[in-house]
């Protein structure tokens, strides 16, 4: 199921892009946010609580830290609302935030 | 609610849990703790909790280590299920002026004397212990390992629960509405669930002693002062021990859970009770701790809040009976290092009380000190 309308964010979607998660190649569209495109291609596992227990798409608005992951080796990345673009580089984010 | 105790303290903050822990260990019966919130409500569960040995007079060094040592242990002393996160990753304190640096000199040979075994450190060693440290603008440094910090409501739970374990009661959601004094005794306090007849009543209502006091007829020279903090999202560790700048005006660590938490003080902050937060301590707080440790620059902030220093003339804290109001104590102006003194607090009004050999001597923190002006000052406050 391809995410089209959000609550709070307007996305026009774009052109078909590459992208990589966890070093594999996948596609989604320019514009849409980076969690709409990996709900799309099946994944559901965004992150892990302290306990390492998964954690997925939740509030879908940038509030709930649910999401949070590595893009461009940048930390919590709210890939809910962070918009999709050619060639990012998404991971799924080991530990806590680094910022050095 | 019972009607009569041998003890009532006033405050379920760290001292009054752990004076109603250390009276309750030492055999008194009906010891009572009424809270007007729930434990750790007002100014313990603000603070930043850290623990310091690193202080500038003979009274405030003593009462910290003795705390320090206390907490050490305190998982196992109060048999506590959780854990208190005690993190003993030093205090490295940020000399940026000549004066300062003469001052934490003089501290350290202060400190190092009393058992504290502090150093001076340099700039290169500074950045040894905290890499990203930007040093432009400092002289020097001062740094002591077994400082820390932990969490401030774990610890005050930890007090409340052993104090319960051995007899006390703790009410919480319960306000004090007055104090009854007769012929200069106390003889009664009264709530709004009911009133409790007493010998013996503690002030330990931490940012609200005044108003507690003056119930008591007792005129105690304390303010209480907004002190502002915030906390950042969790980080993987990053930083070792707490910053702490007088000149900057900043204190700021990392705890166990990832977050930074960090604060400083204003003195034109307002002294009317307000817990509120404001934009401006946002401004200043993200400047100054950006400049000293520029990796911040990149975290985000999750939240800020405030709570009071209940301020003394001297920044030492008020401990022991009131000469005009028998059976009346204090354990109140702390001046921001409140919870810090709590392990120390509890047992030495403990002994207070029941007139035993003191631990430390602190008959020069008797509100009598003021009458007299003798007195001296705490130079290193945040």
């Amino acid at each position: 199921m391809r995410i089209e309308e959000h609550p709070v964010l307007e996305f026009k979607r774009g052109k078909k892009v590459y992208f990589t998660y966890d070093g594999e190649k996948l596609e989604g569209y320019e514009g849409e946010t980076i969690a709409a495109a990996l709900h799309a291609a099946g994944v559901k596992v965004l992150s892990h609580s302290d306990r390492n227990r998964p954690r997925g798409f939740y509030c879908a608005i940038g509030n709930c830290s649910s999401c949070f992951m590595e893009v461009n080796g940048v930390s919590n990345v709210k890939v809910c609302i962070e918009p999709l673009r050619e060639d990012m580089d998404v991971k799924t984010q080991k530990g806590k935030g680094k910022i050095v | 609610m019972v009607k009569t105790a041998e003890v009532v303290i006033i405050g379920g903050g760290i001292s009054g849990c752990a004076i109603a822990y250390n009276l309750a260990k030492k055999g008194v019966k009906d010891v009572v703790l009424i809270e007007k919130g729930y434990l750790a409500s007002g100014a313990t569960g603000s603070c930043g909790a850290g623990i310091r040995q690193q202080w500038g007079t003979e009274m405030n060094c003593k009462i910290a280590k003795m705390s320090c040592d206390f907490f050490e242990t305190a998982n196992e002393e109060l048999q506590y299920d959780g854990d208190i996160e005690f993190k003993q990753g030093g205090y490295l304190l940020l000399a940026s002026t000549e004066k300062e640096h003469e001052q934490f000199k003089k501290n350290v040979q202060l400190q190092n004397s009393l058992g504290i075994h502090s150093r001076m450190l340099n700039l290169e060693q500074a950045k040894e212990i905290v890499p990203h440290l930007n040093t432009e603008g400092l002289v020097s440094t001062a740094f002591y390992e077994k400082d820390g910090h932990l969490n401030p409501f774990h610890a005050t739970e930890a007090y409340g629960r052993a104090a319960e374990r051995l007899g006390a009661k703790i009410y919480k959601y319960t306000e004090v509405t007055d104090i009854v004094v007769e012929n200069g005794k106390v003889k009664k306090v009264k709530t709004d669930k009911g009133d409790i007849e007493t010998k013996i009543v503690v002030n330990a209502a931490g940012g609200h002693s005044q108003i507690i006091a003056n119930m008591a007829g007792v005129d105690i020279p304390v303010y209480s002062e907004r002190h502002q903090i915030l906390v950042t999202e969790p980080l993987e560790p990053l930083l070792g021990p707490m910053l702490m700048s007088f000149s900057l005006n900043i204190y700021c660590q990392q705890v166990p859970h990832g977050g930074f938490i960090m604060g400083r003080g204003d003195d034109t902050e307002p002294r009317d009770l307000r817990v509120t937060s404001s934009w401006q301590f946002l401004d200043e707080m993200v400047k100054t701790a950006t400049g000293i440790l520029p990796p911040l620059k990149k975290a985000r902030l999750l939240r800020q809040w405030a709570g009071l220093y209940n301020m003394t003339p001297d920044r030492q804290p008020i401990y022991g009976p009131v000469d005009d109001v028998e059976g009346f104590y204090l354990a109140v102006g702390f001046s921001g290092h409140g919870f810090m003194f709590g392990p120390a607090t509890g047992l030495l009004i403990a002994e207070s009380i029941l007139g035993e050999e003191p631990t430390i001597n602190i008959d020069r923190l008797n509100l009598r000190r003021f009458e007299s002006g003798d007195l001296i000052l705490e130079p290193s406050v945040v």
